[in-house]
């Protein structure tokens, strides 16, 4: 069985539909932590586009820029599911829905 | 580099004197964070970047254009922490957190006005958003703040997530992430797709920071939610943060693909402009409102980065500065004459005329101002920009229409600020009458944002040279 190699456009084209998925995740779903889960996804789409067009154009810069991106992804999350539990301990819901105090 | 180092400790310091400090002294370490970074501002004054100066290997730079924004930021900074201690009683806990986070989003703004690099970019646009995060959702006992703090952070990490994505095919398809060095080349690159997709997501990115349409939908609810003194550093620190690092891309780095995109942001700053200004207008929350008004703003701003051109970038520069003082004054008015009331609804200005005639006519020349009426400073500000745009007019006649829009959005304007000024003197329903008494360093602050009001209107040469000098910087 003859298998074609691997090469750089098979990366970046699983991290699109990453990316997509991600974004899709965001508009479609109406859970707090769902939508921060498919956020975390679109991060790392562009993460594993980093590395793959690291690896391909033999430089080290993206892979440095990867580190950058989990370690302020690591913080983003931090703050923001300490966020998601404050509102669910006030409300007692997780859902965009419910997020109706403020309007015109 | 050492001032960011220099707002950094302060940072920390504040957090460490909170530990031996007595619950009751806390407040005052505010006053003591805005010297320092009041000290700070004042030592920017003996640096010098007539030369650019790079650190980090090229990834931070030091030139005209950052050492205005930085001194900006400072400023900005100052007001805010006097503005948080007056607004500290209405902070349950962790007011020595709050006064850090301000520090700490002012380090992540004088970053970003030095990035020269996508990495220094995205870290310090980061810092920024983190920052805020936690700073809009303060009041954690409200429901509101706490709203206010997860819409930020959903669209946030959203816009984020375009950010990175972007630099990722930058990256791809320039092999670097270095802004000098991507100018070099970016001819070459600038033929390619995909590099093109990249640079869109990343304006896309930055375009949420300054809340220009299609991604503006958080700032109203965010402003009106908001603590205060969080919602007034957004407004003028965050927004000039994504302004700078717009001019170091559009204008320093990729002039080319800039020109080749006017049509794209002259309608982008056209509809920003209209949608802002006519959702303005049934607004009864004030800071709702002054959400809004900063979509306008964010419009007019962008008719500078449409024209592409030196004297666009220097009316940017100039309509900020006046926008700082008067945002921030429209913002410490609400801080302080809304203390009793709940809710900010435009109606409970009622007889501020009587109560306290200077928060009445701070609050009064802001609107005035915010309308763009002479002699005040977003008069000459919006003067600048039309005129930038116009002088584009010649070789692009779609940029006549986009003066004609800002004029009607400026128009259109008139109608909600002067709804603000006529709830202040004409207004009979007063249900309280008790004169209002402020802080001196209050005093002190808003006189200070009254007087750079009317000084950048009336004696505009000194700042205009000053803006001039700083956009020499960039490659327009």
């Amino acid at each position: 069985m003859h298998l074609t190699p691997v090469g750089l456009e098979h990366y970046l084209m699983v991290s699109a539909v990453l990316f997509c998925l991600g974004a899709l995740g965001v508009i479609m779903r109406r859970n707090l932590i769902v939508m921060y889960m498919s956020l975390e996804l679109m991060l790392n789409a562009a993460n594993l586009a980093l590395v793959a067009f690291s690896r391909f154009n033999n430089s080290l810069n993206g892979q440095v820029m990867v580190f950058f991106i989990i370690t302020v992804a690591a913080a983003e999350v931090a703050v923001g599911l300490a966020l998601i539990v404050a509102l669910y301990r006030k409300r007692q819901t997780a859902h965009v829905e419910d997020l109706t105090s403020m309007k015109l | 580099m050492i001032l960011e180092i220099a707002v950094l400790v302060s940072g920390l310091g504040v957090l460490l004197i909170d530990l031996w400090t007595p619950a009751d002294g806390k407040r005052a370490l505010g006053y003591g964070a805005a010297a320092a970074v009041a000290l700070i501002l004042a030592y920017s004054f003996k640096l010098d970047a007539t030369a650019a100066q790079f650190a980090f290997g090229q990834s931070y730079v030091l030139d005209g254009l950052a050492l205005f924004f930085k001194r900006f930021f400072l400023l900005a900074a100052v007001v805010v922490l006097v503005m948080s201690v007056d607004f500290a009683d209405r902070i349950q806990t962790g007011i020595s957190e709050f006064y850090a986070l301000v520090l700490f989003a002012l380090a992540g703004m004088m970053f970003a006005a030095s990035a020269n690099d996508f990495t220094l970019l995205f870290v310090s646009l980061e810092l920024i958003t983190i920052t805020f995060y936690v700073l809009n959702s303060f009041q954690r006992n409200q429901q509101r703040s706490l709203e206010a703090g997860v819409k930020y952070l959903i669209l946030g990490a959203l816009s984020s997530a375009f950010l990175v994505y972007g630099i990722a095919l930058v990256y791809g398809t320039s092999g670097t992430f270095q802004f000098s060095e991507l100018a070099g080349n970016i001819t070459a690159v600038s033929q390619k797709p995909i590099f093109l997709l990249g640079m869109i997501l990343i304006v896309a990115g930055l375009g949420f920071k300054i809340a220009a349409f299609p991604f503006q939908m958080w700032a109203p609810d965010v402003y009106q939610g908001s603590p205060a003194p969080a919602t007034a550093f957004l407004a003028v620190g965050s927004k000039a943060a994504g302004f700078v690092l717009l001019l170091r891309l559009l204008f320093g780095v990729a002039p080319e693909i800039a020109r080749h995109w006017k049509p794209l942001l002259i309608g982008i700053s056209a509809v920003t402009i209209l949608y802002g200004n006519l959702c303005a207008i049934p607004q009864r929350n004030l800071k709702r409102l002054l959400g809004y008004s900063s979509i306008a703003n964010a419009g007019y701003l962008l008719l500078g980065i449409a024209a592409v051109s030196a004297s666009g970038a220097a009316a940017i520069l100039y309509y900020l500065s006046g926008y700082l003082f008067t945002t921030l004054a429209g913002f410490m008015v609400i801080a302080v004459a809304l203390r009793q009331v709940e809710g900010e609804d435009v109606t409970a200005l009622a007889g501020l005329g009587r109560r306290s005639p200077l928060l009445a006519a701070a609050m009064t020349l802001a609107m005035v101002s915010l309308a763009g009426v002479p002699p005040l400073a977003g008069f000459f500000g919006k003067f600048l920009l039309l005129k930038a745009a116009v002088q584009q007019g010649a070789t692009q006649p779609a940029f006549y229409w986009l003066v004609a829009v800002a004029i009607f959005g400026v128009v259109v304007s008139f109608y909600y600020y002067f709804g603000v000024i006529r709830a202040i003197y004409w207004s009979n329903d007063a249900s309280q009458a008790a004169p209002i008494s402020i802080a001196l360093p209050m005093r002190v602050a808003l006189w200070f944002c009254i007087a750079g009001m009317f000084y950048l209107g009336l004696f505009p040469d000194a700042v205009l040279g000053f803006v001039e000098q700083a956009v020499k910087s960039l490659r327009v």
